[in-house]
């Protein structure tokens, strides 16, 4: 027996209320405690009439246009119906009658009473009527036999008692109830009822069951129950056939029964659980309605009492029912989850009485219905996004009408021909990346780097909020949103907003173009007729708009039309970057839940190209894109609905790498990370975490936070597979240096030479792991990614381990890649050639030398002569040491060439470019770094730090010579690569004598570089003598650079100077005699004196130690120059 | 010790804002800061989130204690509790008052929130009436109060210390007029 339940609706204020049809069935007539009875004509009356009887109405029945009520005043009223004139009182009792019935014919009626009588009343005369006195308490209810014979009534004193009216006596008693001292505390209101037509049989609802006594016998025939049934039943009524008794109970459950089947037709819950005290049958048996205590007023529909009728095997009935049951019941269950909430805070509300807020919630009949509405709209925001899913295995169409259509699906499903191939997957809807779904009223339109448009779309308000998250770009605005905008981007220069098109307005497309210098911030172009925005984006000077035409428009951001293009397939989202435009589509239909997605890459500006050319986009395995967008420095990225964020790698081919899985970090199931932007340096994946849903609410406003990436490597829990993996990633984040410089912008050079330090100290660290794993080959792979200096240490990495073969295959290496630095300076020499004569200064120090020191202009550029001229003879001395070898070497040919090249060229000497100096910043370079030489090995780690720093220097010579900035410094750096290959050969020769004798060679070196500096400046510093600190700086100023290659001379310098004053006093005195022994002039000696004094003190120690110092002088002198006693110098610059 | 010092102390506590201007890193003698980039989280002292929120530089977001159901619970327990709970953070007073004071706006629920740290603290100060109460009347010569804040030790020490004074005063005062008095009865 399917049936409908129709909406609740308010009926009377809380209390008692009863209701029932009148004979045609056209009206509901109910009555309440609030006096009134009302006339309902259908459930969708909005303007009952009502009929006032008196404070309170406890009862009513309705025959034969006569309406009977029992109201406060102690009496039976009569009214007409449906007029409602008063048509006198039929009865009055001592106290409130608590039940009127008629009976079937109409000509009597039948009032119990609380003070324990019972009358039955002639309507037509109200003077015959008989009384029926034996109830021990307030008489609970009333009912009159169909054949006017008896009369049965129940009472509080527990009885149900059988009368005859006509001799005014018992005929039988039951003790079937509990004793009350009230109506209003008894548990049940047990409303009797005898079956119409022939009156067989007198139901009686006793707790949980019902009681059906057989007429004339008065025995108990049968019971009707219902496993469901809880709690007491309250009221029973017998269909119009008699076939079945339909029963309301305490907690809000209406059950039908077949009576001659005994069994329960249909079941229903009270929408708020209320307890039902009402039921009437609809004269034609289809409707059940009824009330509550709570003064609602509700309905059944569809009740096919007529049909069953007819044929009422147990199997006719009760299959369909069930099969029917099964179909609905989601839809119910549903229902009933929904009203889960409210039902539940009815329990509280129904102890307090006359409260009026109570009132004030059911007076608002759609109150149900809103938050219906509410919940079917959570259910379409949660199918949005998963409607994909459930695409795969429906035939994909419907979904979003969810389960309403459920019915009809089932219905059409067999008709289809069954199709049992892959299934094609719905695709995904256009979105912009960085917003939450369109339907939300209150919704992020765009959240970028940039900052944040918000969009309100309620009953208040329709609006557009734009915020930065850097105020310097521009204030917060508030738009008002008249055109229904839905999409939305923002950059530094614009915000671009696009509504779709309706039937009379076409799609708009509206730019807030807040950064231009004119004072018309905006504009807008209407798209053509039928053509609507799908995606857009905002470039640099440009923005982009995709349409569903497969047609992509690019405007200025000025508003020039600029190009127009189509669209391989329908657009998925779109996102810009600097002159970058990345466009994802549709490439076709996917099956099983698979998208096929095309990727473009395109690049504006004045180079026009298309990078990526419509390549398949890889995605997780069905799953869809969830967001694209380039990192900070401009590589493309995307993230798939299963979290995994994916990255261009461009020395790769343009092959998309996956570099984090942001599910792996939710806590639970159902939390997602929302990304917002990714930055390469420092790697930072910025995301909101959602719990429970895929997107954050507007409200309270979510804060950002930062995942960590990590590539699924093998093997990630032991420190190889760490060390790799931060390698790997360490390369591909660094990717976007090159490809930055290579579209001319500038770039971040400490981010890149920290980066390349990174690298090269995760290489030497993982070729140290597989020395000790004995793996000499996979050393050897390692070897060759090293820069040349980095190899340098390896080799003795490895000739200290006693492994002399790798130690061989290593200085192999580093020939390689040594050779490889030369063939590549000259090249770049020829591109330019003004700098080719640093060059050919090979060999010919003298000339160069003669030819610089006839500039004299300027004391900086003197001490730089003096420094080249040392390198030179270093150089010498090193080429003397290595002819035949490099010679050998060069004649080589490599067959990594181009791969060990590549790891020494990239940087770019940083130049410029002042370091902002902060007085308490510990320099971390206060180490001064020994290029020349480093004659222990303690930690073979430790000492990287300090030589790599001079690794930018000795790769940049070529690349330097392209820098705007022509220094005279320019060539030195490629003398430094020489010095370096020359210490290279100087260990080399150590290893093939003996591994312990490694230091000599180098400490013999450091020897005979000493002395040249002295001679030099003797010839150039003739007019000008010398002061300590100069010979000194002349010295270290190499050190200096490399340490800070970004110094500007004068802060070379200041530099300089503080780190000669942490050299201890006796140093400074050895140095301070060595200026003496070249000039002799004491003047210079107090000068600088002076300038230690500044220091505090040092001045008077230096005229006590000077006798001592004089007889070390030349102990010192090499001692000055052993780094180990610079790493002690601490520069803590005070400048 | 004088309250506003207890609250220079707490400014030194580090809370999260949400700048909205970008700086590099700035090097300062308490340690460096930054770097502050805008809209993403970053962990600063009070004194420079505070001066920042004045500036209108930044948005704070509240501490992890500082949130309503939290504090409930807390008050709760101290109320239950007869020993001193751990307080929610070591300078939960100051930094309540400041943060409500100067970025009320940027923290959800702020009067409740005011409430409820007043609440704590009153049962706190109750605690610690009463404990000294009993200090003295039971001449204890010492006692250990645990988790007590440096606000709390603060409010109550000059009022404890000048009154343990004087009436060690009293009482020496007392034991020689008694003996006095003895020997004038000898």
């Amino acid at each position: 027996m399917p049936c409908e339940r129709k909406q609740l609706r308010y009926g009377h204020s809380e209390g008692h209320t009863e209701v029932c049809f009148d004979d045609t069935g056209k009206y509901i007539v109910t009555c309440g405690s609030d006096g009134d009875v009302r006339i309902w004509e259908g459930m969708d009356d909005d303007d009952p009439k009502f009929i006032t009887v008196g404070e309170k109405a406890y009862s009513l029945a309705l025959k034969k246009g006569k309406l009977v009520t029992a109201s406060s005043n102690n009496t039976v009223q009569i009214h007409t119906f449906p007029d409602g004139d008063p048509d006198g009182i039929l009865t009055r009792f001592t106290t409130n009658a608590t039940h009127v019935a008629f009976n079937s014919s109409g000509s009597r009626v039948a009032a119990g009473s609380s003070d324990f009588m019972v009358k039955v009343v002639e309507v037509s005369d109200s003077s015959k009527q008989k009384t029926l006195r034996g109830h021990e308490a307030p008489v609970l209810s009333v009912t009159l036999d169909p054949e006017d014979e008896f009369l049965a009534s129940a009472s509080c004193d527990g009885s149900v008692v059988v009368w005859n009216i006509e001799q005014q006596t018992q005929l039988i008693s039951w003790p079937l109830l509990q004793k009350t001292n009230d109506v209003s505390n008894a548990k049940s209101l047990c409303r009797l009822a005898w079956q119409p037509g022939t009156g067989k049989v007198l139901a009686v609802p006793v707790e949980t069951k019902v009681q059906l006594y057989e007429r004339g016998s008065w025995d108990h025939v049968s019971t009707l129950s219902d496993d469901l049934l809880t709690q007491p039943i309250n009221v029973v009524a017998w269909s119009p056939c008699g076939t079945f008794l339909a029963a309301g109970s305490v907690g809000g459950s209406l059950t039908v029964w077949d009576v001659n089947s005994k069994l329960c037709v249909e079941r229903q819950k009270h929408e708020k659980g209320f307890t039902v005290c009402g039921l009437a049958w609809h004269p034609s048996g289809s409707q059940i309605v009824f009330t509550d205590t709570e003064g609602c007023l509700s309905l059944l529909d569809g009740l096919n009492t007529s049909v069953s009728n007819t044929e009422h095997t147990k199997a006719a009935v009760k299959k369909p029912a069930k099969d029917y049951d099964a179909l609905f019941d989601d839809d119910d269950d549903d229902r009933l989850m929904d009203e889960g909430l409210s039902e539940t805070t009815s329990p509280a509300k129904k102890p307090v009485t006359g409260d009026d807020d109570d009132d004030d919630d059911f007076l608002m009949p759609s109150t149900g219905r809103v938050r219906n509405r509410g919940a079917i709209l959570d259910d379409e925001n949660s199918q949005d996004t998963g409607s994909l899913r459930l695409g795969q295995d429906k035939f994909g169409d419907d979904d979003d009408t969810g389960s309403v259509v459920v019915p009809a699906a089932a219905k059409s499903a067999p008709l289809r021909p069954v199709y049992e191939g892959p299934m094609p997957t719905l695709p995904q809807k256009a979105f912009q990346p960085g917003s939450t779904p369109a339907h939300l009223t209150h919704r992020f339109m765009m959240w970028n780097s940039v900052g944040i448009v918000r969009g309100y779309n309620d009953d208040q308000d329709n609006a557009i909020d734009v915020e930065f998250h850097d105020t310097a770009v521009h204030h917060a605005m508030h738009l008002t949103n008249s055109l229904g905008h839905t999409m939305a981007d923002l950059s530094q220069e614009a915000v671009l907003l696009a509504c779709p098109g309706t039937d009379e307005l076409a799609s708009k497309l509206q730019c807030l173009h807040f950064s231009s210098w004119d004072t018309k911030k905006e504009w807008m172009v209407d798209l053509p007729q039928g053509e609507d925005a799908r995606a857009l984006c905002l470039g640099q000077g440009w923005a982009a708009v995709a349409t569903n035409t497969l047609t992509l428009r690019l405007f200025s951001i000025g508003g020039v039309q600029r190009e127009i293009f189509s669209l391989p397939g329908p657009v998925v989202c779109m996102s810009a970057h600097g002159e970058q435009l990345l466009i994802v589509y549709h490439r076709a239909t996917g099956f099983d839940g698979e998208q096929a997605l095309g990727i473009q890459l395109l690049q504006f500006g004045r180079r026009k190209k298309k990078l990526i050319n419509g390549e398949p986009l890889p995605l997780s395995q069905r799953s869809y894109l969830s967001w694209l967008g380039f990192t900070a420095e401009g590589t493309p990225c995307y993230v798939d609905s299963d979290g995994v964020v994916r990255m261009l790698n461009r020395s790769l081919g343009n092959t998309w790498t996956p570099v984090c899985n942001t599910r792996e970090t939710c806590k639970s199931k159902s939390d997602h990370f929302w990304v917002v932007g990714i930055h390469e340096n420092p790697q930072q994946l910025r995301c909101i975490p959602c719990k429970g849903s895929r997107y954050p609410p507007t409200l309270p406003r979510p804060a950002v936070g930062i995942l960590p990436f990590k590539l699924p490597l093998c093997q990630t829990s032991t420190e190889k597979g760490q060390m790799e993996e931060q390698y790997l990633r360490s390369t591909l984040f660094h990717n976007h240096y090159s490809f930055l410089s290579s579209s001319g912008y500038e770039i971040d050079e400490d981010g890149q030479g920290q980066s390349q330090k990174e690298q090269q100290e995760l290489l030497m660290k993982m070729f140290a792991l597989s020395c000790k794993l004995e793996r000499e080959f996979r050393c050897v792979e390692l070897a060759e990614m090293m820069t040349q200096n980095v190899v340098t240490l390896a080799i003795r990495y490895a000739s200290r381990s006693r492994r002399m073969a790798l130690a061989q295959r290593l200085s192999e290496i580093a020939l390689e890649k040594t050779n490889q630095i030369q063939e590549d300076e000259p090249e770049e020499q020829e591109e330019e050639p003004q700098y080719s004569r640093p060059a050919s200064r090979f060999g010919q120090s003298e000339s160069t030398g003669g030819r610089y020191s006839s500039r004299h202009d300027q004391e900086e550029e003197e001490e730089q002569e003096e420094e080249i001229r040392e390198e030179e003879e270093e150089e010498e001395d090193g080429q003397e040491m290595e002819t035949e070898e490099s010679t050998e070497s060069k004649k080589r040919v490599n067959p990594f060439a181009k791969e060990a090249g590549s790891p020494v060229m990239p940087s770019l000497t940083p130049i410029g470019k002042a370091g902002r100096s902060n007085p308490f910043k510990m320099l971390g370079s206060g180490k001064p770094s020994a290029p020349s030489g480093q004659p222990r090995v303690t930690n073979i780690l430790d000492n990287m730090t300090s030589s790599k720093k001079s690794a930018p220097l000795s790769g940049s010579a070529g690349k330097q010579s392209k820098g705007p900035v022509l220094k005279p410094l320019a060539p030195r750096p490629k003398t430094k690569t020489q010095s370096t290959l020359l210490q290279m050969t100087n260990t080399k020769s150590a290893n093939k004598k003996t591994q312990q004798n490694m230091e000599p060679p180098a400490v013999q070196h450091k020897q005979a570089e000493v002395p040249p500096p002295t001679s030099p400046a003797e010839n150039t510093e003739n007019k000008r003598p010398k002061t300590g600190f100069q010979l000194w700086l002349e010295e270290n100023r190499k050190n200096i650079i490399a340490d800070q290659p970004d110094l500007e001379e004068t802060d070379v310098i200041k530099e300089a100077m503080g780190r000669f004053r942490t050299l201890s006093a006796d140093e400074r005195l050895t140095w301070t005699e060595r200026a003496k022994g070249q000039s002799g002039d004491a003047a210079d000696l107090k000068k600088r004196k002076r300038a230690g004094g500044v220091e505090g003190g040092a001045g008077g120690e230096d005229e006590n130690g000077q006798a001592a110092a004089a007889d070390e002088t030349s102990a010192k002198k090499k001692k000055s120059l052993d780094p180990s006693s610079k790493l002690s110098a601490f520069a803590f610059n005070k400048n | 010790m004088d309250p506003s010092e207890v609250e220079f102390l707490a400014e030194k506590e580090t809370v999260k804002i949400i700048p909205n201007f970008s700086l590099d890193k700035i090097y300062l003698i308490g340690g460096d800061l930054g770097p502050f980039n805008p809209g993403l989280p970053v962990e600063v002292p009070v004194w420079l989130a505070l001066n920042l929120k004045q500036r209108q530089k930044c948005r704070i977001v509240p501490p992890e204690w500082m949130d309503v159901e939290k504090l409930e619970e807390m008050r709760d327990l101290e109320r239950r509790e007869d020993t001193f709970t751990p307080a929610p953070c070591p300078y939960y007073m100051e930094l309540t008052k400041l943060l409500l004071n100067y970025a009320s706006d940027n923290i959800p629920k702020a009067d409740e929130i005011r409430t409820l740290v007043k609440d704590i603290w009153d049962t706190r100060i109750a605690k610690l009436r009463l404990s000294a109460d009993s200090f003295i009347s039971q001449m204890e010569a010492h006692a250990k109060l645990d988790n007590l804040t440096l606000m709390e030790i603060n409010t109550i020490r000059s009022f404890l210390l000048d009154s343990l004074n004087c009436m060690f005063k009293l009482r020496s005062n007392l034991q020689p007029g008694s003996s006095k008095a003895q020997f004038t009865d000898y």
